[in-house]
């Protein structure tokens, strides 16, 4: 049989469990909102913990960060600071967010957001950043898809029916069996992606040197500029290490993670999780390190480098072992994919459907707009990567940053101090965040060496802290409701205002 | 509003929830910030360098792949002791 042949028809029994997976949970799906689209709020340590994981590394870090040692050399170990600061985030925010989330009844990031600051403009800001930035991230993990199978398949499947291939089949599990299906897929994408890349970077660096230390060897004496900063290009300068650290910050805004702290069954679950995450985040690098580093030597002359992966398994590879470790990157891919699409679906419906269309009608029938809500982002993921062709990292860079913007208005409702926002504050600060942001991505790259999301976050921080010197805050009824739950939730305290320092 | 300012005296205000209150809490913070400072420039600068080989890798790889080692250990500490 020829390779191709095993390596697409793996790929494809693996997108058969994931829809058997997606009508099992279908089976076990009630018509509550709450279950559709939340899990039930009971999500327990184990199963939490691989969505989370398979939601953050996604076709990015599979292809797109091997891609990146490849290109810019050791610099993207940067990322390792990244996983551990989204743990620590997690950690003290995320359980902040799921303390707020079971007392007042949160969906959505909007929901949190658009009762402290008492405004609707605030919703509705909040809802469609989220879905603009994470629809940036849909269109980075279908291109991830399309790579994937065009390559499997020795571009026999094109590109283009290769990503509507798999973003169909996303949908249909996801529609069938809501955030359950998208939990329990995930469990077996977050075990099979990090076996595959594991196993692949370690046969890759015995076959071709002897194994992963000779392979360090190698590169410390055929391409030293890849073992220091800032990298063959010049890329990682101290602004842009820092800074892409920070825009990569930006997923923990996004929609499909703060949702995930809500689904959680306790804080001491969602506190373990940021404890224990960064393990898997940051060593699932080690060995995109070993892939992007040894094929720099071995293949050097990579047209796109965030093919490097699949380009080295294909040439020096068994074709079986190449078949599982690509359906890994299919995983890796489609994990984040089914989450970004859930959430989506999960603030279009409830934020905007529920509150404007037809705020009185069934739960069974806001699963059915869901559905189609769903089908709506699918049409434009398509169209998006078909239409334009980006690096992954670039994209995902972009889309993080974008979410970074509501840092400011989350951070103040969930840590009580003496800068209080408005939201007239929040507004100016997204507004001018993101005209920073655009500025210093598109406009002028990076001023100073020094990342865009950094200049466009300090500007976002300091316009909604000034204009919020003078405006309305939220009322004191409401700015006591939810900080006195935090001061109790942490502290186990909820002094009185006078007795306060 | 005096002087173009909102006048907030009303309003609950609790101690900020950006330092820690307990012992345990602010010296695991403290540790964090010390290690995390440690992976970043301008110190971070000083360990730019292939030689010596440690544990067979180069010199920054290893580097950072002991502090974030010791940054995940701190959070697994502050998990342990229930900050």
């Amino acid at each position: 049989m020829e390779p191709w042949v095993i390596a697409t028809g793996l790929i494809f029994l693996y997108i058969l469990v994931t829809l058997v997976l997606g009508f099992v949970a279908n089976r076990r799906l009630t018509i509550d909102l709450d279950d559709f689209f939340l899990y039930g709020r009971k999500a327990g340590f184990g199963v939490l913990y691989l969505t989370v994981v398979a939601t953050y590394h996604s076709a990015f870090a599979f292809l797109g960060s091997s891609g990146f040692f490849y290109t810019h050399g050791i610099g993207f170990w940067d990322a390792g600071t990244w996983t551990i600061l989204v743990g620590a985030f997690s950690y003290v925010i995320g359980t902040r967010i799921w303390a707020l989330g079971k007392k007042f009844g949160y969906v959505t990031p909007a929901d949190l957001l658009a009762d402290f600051y008492e405004s609707e403009a605030v919703r509705v800001v909040v809802a469609l950043v989220s879905v603009l930035f994470t629809i940036l991230y849909i269109q980075a993990q279908a291109q991830g898809l399309g790579y994937i199978i065009s390559v499997a398949s020795g571009e026999r499947i094109p590109y283009a029916v290769g990503t509507f291939i798999l973003l169909v089949v996303a949908a249909i599990y996801l529609a069938a069996g809501g955030l359950r299906a998208v939990y329990w897929t995930d469990v077996v994408q977050g075990v099979w992606m990090y076996v595959a890349i594991w196993v692949g970077a370690l046969v890759l660096a015995f076959e071709l040197f002897g194994g992963p230390f000779e392979l360090w060897r190698r590169v410390a004496v055929e391409r030293p500029d890849l073992l220091t900063l800032p990298g063959p290009k010049g890329f990682f300068t101290p602004g842009m290490w820092f800074g892409m650290m920070i825009s990569l910050c930006g997923v923990l805004f996004m929609p499909q993670m703060m949702l995930r702290y809500y689904t959680a069954a306790s804080d001491r679950t969602i506190r373990w999780l940021g404890a224990t995450t960064p393990i898997y985040l940051m060593t699932l690098y080690i060995p995109t390190a070993l892939i992007g580093l040894g094929g720099a030597l071995v293949l050097p002359e990579l047209a796109i480098p965030d093919q490097i992966f699949p380009e080295l398994l294909f040439r020096y590879a068994p074709p079986w072992l190449t078949g599982i470790i690509l359906a890994g990157a299919v995983a890796a891919a489609m994990s984040t994919l089914d989450s970004i699409l859930h959430a989506n679906m999960t603030v279009l419906t409830r934020d905007i459907y529920q509150r404007y269309v037809r705020p009185e009608a069934s739960p069974a029938h806001y699963v059915r707009v869901g559905r189609f809500v769903v089908l709506g982002l699918l049409v434009i993921g398509y169209v998006l990567a078909i239409q334009t062709f980006e690096a992954l990292v670039v994209l995902v860079s972009l889309s993080g940053s974008g979410a970074l913007q509501l840092a400011p208005s989350v951070v103040n409702v969930c840590f009580p101090s003496k800068l209080l926002l408005t939201r007239v504050g929040v507004l100016a600060g997204i507004g001018a965040g993101f005209a920073c942001l655009f500025w210093t991505l598109v406009i002028k790259p990076h001023p100073f060496g020094v990342h865009g999301a950094v200049w466009s976050l300090a500007l976002n921080w300091m316009v909604a802290a000034a204009v919020s010197r003078f405006t309305k805050p939220p009322s004191a009824d409401t700015v006591w409701r939810i900080h006195g739950e935090m001061e109790r939730f942490v502290y186990g305290t909820r002094r009185s205002p006078s007795d306060a320092s | 509003m005096i002087l173009g300012i909102v006048d907030r005296r009303d309003y609950p205000r609790f101690a900020s929830h950006f330092v820690p209150r307990t012992t345990t809490g602010r010296r695991g913070l403290l540790l964090f910030l010390i290690f995390f400072a440690l992976a970043e420039p301008p110190v971070l600068l000083l360990a730019n360098r292939i030689e010596p080989f440690v544990l067979g890798m180069p010199f920054l790889y290893t580097y950072l792949l002991a502090i974030y080692v010791a940054l995940i250990a701190v959070l697994l500490w502050i998990h342990h002791r229930d900050v």
